[in-house]
């Protein structure tokens, strides 16, 4: 057992590691410095240990005490009408019995299990119960201390804190036994990531129960919840000894493991239904242009469901909102000036509504998966100015795209700001309508820019450019930053065009000059 | 025309792929690459093409005598798994390619006769290409490749995955197509390259090396070629 124990755990830890050297692999900069031989330099595998290590703790500790403070406690606030000490033990227990269905360990077909039990064929009794027993403990350790903390503020006694994380323990183990016995007697597999109907119906039921009946002032009464909990202590110690004495752990595991395999073909393959569905079959779409103006109107047309239907959804959306805050003023002038106040110096918020709702990474996305993709590996497709060329007329398009909801939140807030008390400069009705379209400007030249120098894609559909993540981190940290800045519209206005307008310049010059280069299928 | 490569290096870190190649390549023929798994077919193919950056080294075509760096235009690459834009129809593709390529390709046939030439039925050439089969999906790359008459034609295990018809009727096709072009065609099956190749040429520990039949039996120049790839011990 100890073995077992040792070696599964170096096993995991392993592959745990070289995950993480891998990732560290793909950061650029440092990709260059890590030479082939990374996995075996014994300064960076200690790192990386120490990485794990820490990820461990994380996995017990960090997630329960933020499963008790959200799901439990979090949410037990919001009831006025309950005790704080019965609604935390009504909401645990109705959790804890989800729990013990959906969060199993045994029935959850993971790729280490696969590694050790199938490639490895380590026997798969001693592993199965070596890495229950550890995750049983686990959630008791990582209980312990949420129950305390938070049991004992809402005033629940001491004793039934302490017994709490065995009564979640004791839920799981019956619940397993419970399955493998099913196994025994009718040959099922369960897969907790793949669960049936009535269980999905059942968890609903159990969360209603959990969250509805405390908001209305109803909840189990301590006994009541002390004696639902405890009851799995012993259910618990019975289903252990089945749970051990169980036979066929390499069967089941065979059967269940075997779905990993196509689980992760079949990732490849949903992403390229995916793609593929994108595709509209209408037979009367044509085009009447010729060469990439004929490519791009096609393109355009049998993605249409993807690329203009979502922008004017959006731009409905604006509008009703626009619509909505309109008629707020004119029912209730006294809201008008607080919001006059607000889209005086809110535009900077708009940074980041803009970047939500623009429509670059699916564009691009769509650009690589059904046409770049295939296309790029035609050579006559890669000649300088071909690139160019294309390049312009898709620009062209996704301004087109993105300037519709642009358009909308533009002339809404221009009429909000009109109907809320207007401005004593009228310039600043122009800078707000042309900044928000600069906004959706720079959005759209940003992504497409962005694709053509870094194409960070593989011929597989894989991406692989740690420089392209990066840079689409830090659109969004700057978007994001940008929502707490508070200016008024002249200033961030002109600030804003002048800055959309710059950046429009250099990325066409970048593009202009580099992509003829970059604009490759990456290998 | 001949196709000559000089110094073409390329290491990834430590493990050098292509050492110092040299080699040249005539028209007319169709030479069949052989290499162990891991050789460096792919990349030697890649870097002709472009796709990868070559550490050092030059490429050209000499014709007439007078030498020129070869340009994105004088490559068609074909890979083994065909990739063809499948928001398309077969004929909306031939269509476009033609189109943008209209001064420097002759287009002396119709749509219908160039799709006649690689057997594509004429109800699958108005449908969109991601309900083609994988051997129709082929045919269309490799048209297209045909169609552009690039003088260096580079395929990558193009036949491995298709059915015995399809890749009959694409030997026969390549066959046809070997005058004035250099075709290199990369291959795991010794007995496929020894049937369509003029040529066959190893790439051995980071080096292109020809194998002469000289007055070799068939199964002779099979062993000597057998022998050769087994020298190279970390494959």
């Amino acid at each position: 057992m100890l073995k077992t124990l040792r070696l599964s755990f170096s096993l995991k830890n392993t592959y745990r590691v070289n995950g993480i050297l891998y990732s560290l692999k793909q950061i650029p900069f440092l990709k260059r410095l890590l030479p082939a031989t990374l996995y075996r330099i014994r300064g960076l595998k200690f790192f990386a240990n120490v990485l794990s290590v820490l990820w461990e703790l994380v996995t017990i500790f960090l997630f329960k005490f933020l499963y008790f403070f959200t799901m439990i406690c979090g949410v037990g606030l919001l009831y006025e009408n309950a005790p704080a000490s019965l609604s935390f033990l009504h909401i645990l227990l109705f959790l804890t019995l989800v729990g013990s269905y959906m969060n199993t360990n045994v029935f959850n077909p993971t790729r280490d299990k696969y590694y050790a039990m199938i490639l490895l064929r380590m026997n798969a009794r001693s592993y199965t119960l070596v890495n229950y027993g550890y995750a049983l403990l686990k959630t008791m350790v990582g209980f312990l201390p949420c129950t305390l903390l938070f049991g004992l503020r809402r005033g629940v006694p001491l004793w039934l804190c302490l017994l709490l994380p065995f009564c979640v323990a004791g839920a799981k183990l019956t619940v397993t036994a419970f399955s493998l016995r099913d196994y025994e007697k009718y040959g099922y597999v369960r897969n907790e990531n793949k669960l049936q109907k009535y269980a999905w119906m059942l968890t609903g039921l159990l969360l209603a129960l959990a969250y509805l009946p405390p908001a209305l002032g109803y909840v189990l009464p301590t006994e009541a919840s002390a004696v639902l909990f405890l009851i799995w202590i012993p259910a618990g110690l019975v289903s252990l000894r089945h749970v051990s004495n169980f036979r066929y752990y390499r069967e089941f595991n065979q059967e269940l493991l075997s779905q990993v395999v196509t689980q992760m073909d079949a990732m490849k393959k949903a992403t390229k239904t995916v793609s593929e569905k994108a595709i509209s079959t209408d037979a009367s779409i044509s085009s009447q242009k010729r060469g990439f103006e004929y490519l791009n109107e096609l393109f355009i047309k049998r993605h249409r469901k993807i690329l203009w239907k979502s922008a004017l959804r959006i731009a409905q959306v604006c509008a009703l909102l626009s619509c909505g805050v309109l008629l707020l003023m004119i029912l209730r002038p006294g809201t008008r000036g607080e919001i006059n106040e607000m889209v005086m110096t809110w535009l900077p918020y708009f940074a980041f509504i803009m970047y939500m709702i623009n429509r670059g990474t699916g564009f691009t996305r769509a650009l690589f998966m059904n046409c770049d993709h295939s296309l790029l590996t035609y050579s006559f497709y890669k000649q300088p100015g071909y690139v160019l060329k294309l390049f312009q007329i898709r620009l062209r398009e996704i301004m087109k795209i993105n300037a519709v909801p642009a358009l909308v939140i533009g002339t809404g807030l221009v009429l909000i700001l009109f109907v809320s008390g207007g401005t004593n400069n009228s310039l600043d009705y122009v800078v707000l309508l042309v900044s928000i379209l600069s906004m959706s400007l720079f959005f759209s030249i940003h992504y497409l820019t962005v694709y053509y120098l870094l194409q960070p894609y593989t011929a597989g559909t894989e991406m692989k450019s740690g420089t392209y993540r990066i840079v689409m981190i830090l659109t969004y940290i700057a978007c994001y930053a940008m929502m707490n800045l508070r200016l008024p519209i002249l200033v961030f206005g002109a600030a804003c065009i002048a800055f959309c307008l710059l950046y429009s310049v250099i990325a066409c010059v970048l593009v202009y000059k580099f992509a003829p280069k970059t604009f490759r299928l990456r290998t | 025309m001949k196709f000559i490569i000089e110094h073409l290096s390329k290491r990834f870190e430590q493990k050098e792929v292509l050492k110092d190649i040299h080699f040249t390549f005539e028209d007319g023929k169709i030479y069949g690459l052989l290499g162990r798994n891991g050789a460096g077919k792919t990349t030697l193919f890649n870097c002709l093409n472009r796709d990868l950056k070559a550490d050092s080294g030059t490429f050209s075509l000499e014709e007439d005598g007078i030498r020129r760096d070869v340009t994105a235009e004088d490559i068609g690459y074909v890979l083994s798994t065909p990739t063809v834009p499948e928001f398309l129809t077969g004929r909306e593709f031939l269509k476009f390619f033609l189109d943008i390529n209209e001064t420097s390709v002759q287009a002396s046939k119709s749509l219908d006769e160039y799709f006649n030439m690689v057997s594509i039925a004429p109800e699958d050439r108005d449908k969109l290409m991601k309900d083609y089969s994988h051997g129709m999906k082929n045919k269309m790359q490799m048209l297209i490749n045909i169609i552009a008459q690039p003088k260096l034609l580079l395929l990558d295990e193009p036949l491995t995955s298709l059915d015995v018809v399809v890749a009959e009727e694409m030997k026969g096709l390549l066959r046809s197509l070997k005058d004035s072009r250099i075709t290199i065609f990369s291959t795991h099956i010794l007995d496929l390259a020894l049937d369509l190749c003029d040529e066959i040429i190893l790439l051995s520990h980071g080096e292109l090396e020809a194998v002469e039949k000289s007055n070799l039996d068939d199964q002779e120049f099979k062993e000597k070629i057998i022998s050769a790839l087994r020298e190279e011990t970390y494959a």
